[in-house]
């Protein structure tokens, strides 16, 4: 019988990595689900934000985005189109992204399953910050007083997840006019904008790794502030015990 | 002898075919993607269940399709 103690499955790295492009992004995800997929699984959680930009997914279009190319181009907006679930998404400085790297069958997940959980992840920090929300089941995301505050858009590779929620803190929403997220034809809102409470990014990021962690178990914590490539090589010790 | 390359269990009351990776004639090793499905805010991979030629594809994009269902046949 295997020690949860001992399990690997139930410790969670998590890297608190600030501004990330979306290039290094796809890098460390990819790094992570082979990770994730591997003989000893190792769940992973990747907190950031992203530089201005818009990412489609599988069930976006590019009718949801109103400004031409040239706009775009002026605005300073790349458009990439990325293989994930959900549509399309505006990122903006004041947003936190929150990419959990899961390995769905050693924790007992399915791709639904999970779906929901990271749903229930985003409904907790509304909660937390005093702000009643709900999941959206039919763009998932969740809702504050009918507006979307938080889109959801996931990719499961390899028996692993990537990509994930990116919840609005405290953007500027005037941008969200042009670009109809996940097909919504609301405007979005914000964490600050419905709370009463003090609303903070760190604080988000922070609250991202409790709720994720409760969520699905994990009951040790590693937290990083550089991705893995940036982090020391494993120890002579180990090195010297390889075949 | 042909496999079967069969959705496996998602959790959600539908799914949707979302596109192959590899066209017929191709060869594949067991674990590699071969195709994608779409439910509600996912996007998750299927995998070859051994290695051969992928034969035949029995779902195309759009399709409406649900856990169990055979999307295509591999050749070992």
């Amino acid at each position: 019988m295997t020690d949860p103690q001992h399990d690997p499955a139930r410790a969670l790295s998590a890297y608190l990595l600030g501004t990330l492009g979306f290039d290094a992004l796809l890098a460390l995800q990819r790094r992570l689900v082979y990770e994730a997929g591997g003989p000893r699984p190792v769940a992973s959680l990747v907190v950031c934000d992203h530089p201005p930009g818009i990412t489609v997914g599988r069930e976006g279009s590019r009718a949801h985005i109103r400004p031409s190319p040239e706009q775009l181009h002026a605005r300073g907006w790349p458009v990439r189109w990325v293989g994930r679930g959900g549509g399309v998404m505006l990122h903006l400085p004041g947003q936190v992204a929150c990419y959990p790297v899961l390995p769905l069958a050693a924790l007992g997940l399915t791709p639904a399953g999970y779906v929901a959980g990271l749903q229930a992840v985003g409904v907790d920090l509304l909660r937390w910050y005093g702000v009643t929300a709900e999941p959206d089941p039919d763009r998932p995301g969740v809702r504050a007083n009918g507006r979307r505050v938080a889109h959801l858009g996931v990719a499961v590779r390899g028996g692993a997840t990537c990509f994930g929620l990116v919840v609005n803190t405290d953007p500027d929403l005037r941008p969200f006019r042009d670009v109809r997220c996940d097909g919504d034809p609301a405007p979005m809102t914000s964490i600050a904008r419905e709370s009463s409470h003090r609303v903070t990014v760190p604080g988000v990021r922070q609250r991202f790794v409790e709720l994720v962690a409760a969520r699905w178990g994990f009951d040790r914590i590693s937290l990083f502030h550089q991705g893995p490539g940036a982090l020391p090589r494993p120890t002579p010790h180990a090195a010297a015990h390889r075949p | 002898m042909k496999v079967a390359v069969v959705l496996p269990e998602l959790g959600a009351a539908r799914a949707t075919f979302s596109l192959w990776h590899v066209r017929p004639g191709d060869r594949v090793f067991e674990g590699d993607r071969v195709a994608e499905v779409l439910i509600p805010g996912a996007a998750v991979d299927v995998h070859a269940p051994a290695d051969g030629v992928l034969v035949e594809q029995a779902a195309f994009p759009q399709d409406v399709v649900s856990a169990g269902q055979v999307l295509g046949w591999v050749e070992e």
